[in-house]
């Protein structure tokens, strides 16, 4: 196995040693249960706005807001991972033992990144998955467009982690963790608002016109699930976007960790 | 080429100035003692040596190339003053991960790491946590995870911390093994016997700087011991 894998493989170790696992795994299994209740009905009559709906008319928004919402869920729990697994080797002093071996900075810091990672994957192929599954089953909603909007989540949890992770270079743990609840609230504040309104102006507007489009990207890759509702915007663009912030968050990390001085 | 070279090397903290302008070399197979107080700059010397800092000013080499390019540190085995270990971790686990680092790999790795675990006498230890270790036991795991791989030079921070008398006696003897087999070690430490006894070249640094250094018989004036040298050097 390479440098990099032994490091991964440690860092998802690392990572799996920590009381967190315990919490994510009972929040993900919450939110299964959650889940399975909810596309649970089969039958019945639902009324929005005073008109009499059948309910696969409203599985479709159901549907999209409950895979959104767990999607955004994984891309906080990257970030929230990511603001101390580098940190902390750090501090332990384990970076500096294996930064004295032939290895490079940047191969460290991506391999606590790929660590957080693989972690976060786990959770997001199994809580979105299930509900992609349960949603395709009960609901007759096509998988294709889960299938992208998860890879979308995959593509922010990459890209929140990694600024995380370089922000943890510079923050103590906790202020980390709290800009990264804000960060990420703030992008879905303001790409919900931009979904939903289309116009505006203003920071939350520059926030959803060129920060990592996190909520708009699984939207609009959800979009087939409704399609008597036009949802504003260009699938393309928007993923282009979230590519670039994908790879704007590992480049900062790596960027970060050379700066720093080891072991002090 | 030399082994390691420092020249005219400052290095400040701040406002505290850790190193100034210190100047060191070591040829290939030679042994360096880096003496001196609490504070006086023998690790932050170690952590520019091994790349982890960059200095002020000055320049830092290590086998003729800069520490900081990851091939420089091909060959050196490395002992901080204290050891980090994952918390659960096991013995042999953490030696394997090391010897991967390293650049060994399958059957080579095993051998590597049940030969040092041998060397420092912790093999019946292999499967014990880490965490559950002595102080004594943990620091013979640092030294078995700086001798993988065979190293051709040897870094070792204040090496006999927390070692019993025959764990020092037992380090001194791996020092002058590896040393035997041609490895350069560099031993940072204010164990002056101990320097004295593994060491052919010392250097005593003083308030980060360069207060003396050369051979024993330069450094030390006859009828003198190394720790009256030493006092005379930091305390003049």
């Amino acid at each position: 196995m390479s440098a990099f894998g032994l490091l991964t493989r440690e860092a998802v170790q690392d990572a799996m040693r920590r009381r967190i696992v315990f919490a994510i795994a009972a929040v993900s299994v919450l939110s299964l249960m959650v889940v399975d209740g909810c596309t649970r009905c089969s039958t019945g009559e639902i009324v929005v706005n005073g008109q009499p709906q059948q309910l696969d008319q409203v599985a479709g928004a159901a549907g999209l807001l409950t895979f959104v919402t767990l999607g955004m869920w994984i891309i906080l729990l990257a970030g929230v991972l990511a603001a101390d697994h580098l940190q902390q080797s750090l501090e332990d002093g384990t970076a500096s033992l294996c930064l004295a071996r032939p290895l490079s900075r940047a191969s460290f810091a991506l391999s606590r990144l790929a660590g957080v990672l693989i972690l976060t994957g786990i959770t997001g192929a199994v809580l979105l998955g299930a509900t992609g599954f349960f949603l395709a089953t009960r609901g007759a909603l096509a998988l294709a467009p889960a299938a992208l909007a998860a890879g979308t989540c995959a593509l922010g949890a990459v890209g929140i982690a990694g600024l995380s992770m370089a922000l943890s270079l510079t923050l103590p743990r906790l202020s980390c963790i709290l800009v990264v609840f804000g960060a990420v609230g703030s992008v879905a504040l303001a790409n919900g608002l931009g979904l939903a309104t289309h116009s505006g102006g203003g920071l939350l507007a520059a926030i959803d016109h060129f920060g990592p489009p996190l909520l708009s990207a699984m939207t609009l890759a959800l979009a087939p699930w409704v399609p008597q509702v036009q949802i504003p915007g260009a699938l393309p663009a928007v993923l282009a976007r979230l590519v670039i912030w994908s790879l704007i968050g590992p480049a900062a990390l790596v960027l970060a960790f050379r700066r720093v001085e080891l072991g002090r | 080429m030399l082994a390691l070279e420092m020249v005219g090397v400052t290095k400040q903290y701040g406002r505290r100035k850790a190193l100034s302008e210190v100047s060191l070399r070591l040829e290939p197979g030679g042994a360096l003692g880096l003496l001196g107080p609490n504070g006086a700059g023998k690790t932050t010397a170690l952590r520019l040596l091994l790349g982890f800092c960059r200095p002020d000013a000055g320049g830092v080499q290590l086998g003729g190339l800069d520490p900081q390019d990851p091939s420089a540190r091909a060959g050196v085995g490395y002992l901080p003053e204290r050891l980090a270990v994952p918390g659960r971790a096991r013995v042999a686990s953490f030696l394997r991960l090391h010897a991967g680092l390293a650049g060994l790999t399958g059957a080579c790795a095993e051998r590597a790491v049940t030969d040092v675990m041998t060397r420092v006498g912790i093999r019946e230890r292999a499967d014990d946590p880490l965490a559950g270790l002595s102080k004594g036991l943990r620091q013979r795991v640092g030294f078995a995870q700086a001798f993988l791989g065979e190293p051709k030079l040897l870094l070792l921070d204040e090496p006999t911390t927390g070692l019993d008398p025959l764990g020092v006696r037992d380090a001194r003897e791996w020092i002058s093994r590896a040393r035997e087999r041609g490895c350069t070690v560099l031993v940072s430490s204010h164990l002056l016997s101990e320097v004295e006894r593994t060491c052919d070249q010392i250097a005593i640094l003083h308030e980060g700087q360069l207060a003396a250094s050369g051979s024993l018989d330069e450094v030390v004036n006859e009828g003198e011991s190394l720790e009256d040298a030493f006092v005379r050097w930091v305390r003049p």
